[in-house]
């Protein structure tokens, strides 16, 4: 069963690699309440996307789930999975434990 | 003379693709020094070049500045090699330049929904292709998330960046576009609209 943290240390990993693309003053925050998507995000949808491919590949190599985070459970959370980082974790790790 | 004076603007939610003219020549020259453009291919090397480039843009090419629905221009992206015989076209030159006004915005998937809508619906095209630098992981990455085809690879095809580098072809299908393409289109745009959680406090880049 993957933890919380274990699924934060995977979007970390999808950030880090991003930031290497990135700009220096661009770079996104590795932290719990980083914005990812949305109004004062720290994300445009091409990021996005990057950080959306990496995690999904990274569940399904390291702890043997496949999961979507763009379906439409995604898309119909009352809350954005990508409101921050904590909360991308905490959908993830629901998902995982549903099933 | 432009040509962009017939063409149309494609209005979406978030943002809205409007005809690049030649007073767009200053910013876009901007926005191709940037780091975000080292991966595409070498453009003009003053504005006046930048200028007179997009002058001389065919009519047959649609070339479009991406802009918020408060009309601030954030990027640009194309439609060219249009082929209405074998009906195939040529979706690029996109480029978010002006990436602060773009973040948090479904600015790159609504600009791509709205230019494959102008393909696929309004033109009827049952193919689009394209290639992308291999060192430009990001766009890889986006090309194959909406569905496209890896079709090849061009070995030492392109330099950029001072050095050669593949080029890797996507292609994407009219049946592909509508099965995989639009809904997850559908779907970043739709993340856009979820209420978020309350915001704690800032960190700083790792």
């Amino acid at each position: 069963m993957a933890s919380q943290a274990d699924v934060i240390e995977i979007i970390y990993r999808a950030l880090r690699s991003l930031n290497e693309e990135l700009e220096e003053d661009k770079r996104v925050a590795l932290a719990p309440d980083t914005r990812l998507f949305g109004p004062d995000a720290s994300l445009d949808s091409l990021s996005l996307v990057s950080v959306i491919v990496d995690v999904e590949t990274a569940v399904a190599d390291e702890l043997g789930r496949a999961v979507s985070l763009t379906d439409d459970t995604a898309m119909t959370q009352e809350v954005s999975p990508f409101s921050n980082v904590t909360t991308l974790a905490d959908y993830i790790v629901r998902q995982l434990g549903q099933g | 003379m432009s040509n962009s004076a017939d063409k149309p603007t494609l209005a979406g939610q978030f943002v809205d693709l409007r005809p690049l003219t030649p007073d767009d020549a200053e910013m876009t020259f901007a926005w191709r020094q940037g780091d975000r453009a080292i991966l595409l291919n070498q453009g003009a090397q003053t504005v006046e070049q930048q200028r007179r480039w997009i002058a001389g843009r065919p009519a047959s090419e649609y070339n479009f500045i991406i802009e918020t629905k408060q009309h601030r221009p954030i990027g640009m992206l194309s439609l060219s090699g249009i082929d209405m015989v074998n009906r195939v076209g040529e979706p690029g030159r996109f480029l978010i330049g002006d990436e602060a006004a773009a973040a948090g915005l479904p600015a790159a998937a609504e600009a791509m929904k709205l230019l494959y809508e102008l393909a696929f619906d309004t033109l009827k095209l049952r193919r689009v292709w394209g290639v992308v630098a291999s060192e430009n992981r990001r766009m890889i990455k986006w090309q194959t998330f909406l569905g496209m085809t890896q079709e090849g690879r061009l070995r030492e095809h392109l330099f950029i960046n001072d050095r050669l580098q593949d080029a890797v072809v996507f292609g994407l299908l009219d049946g592909e576009y509508r099965r995989v393409t639009l809904p997850r289109l559908e779907s970043l745009i739709a993340a856009a609209r979820l209420p978020v959680a309350p915001s704690a406090s800032s960190a700083s880049p790792e």
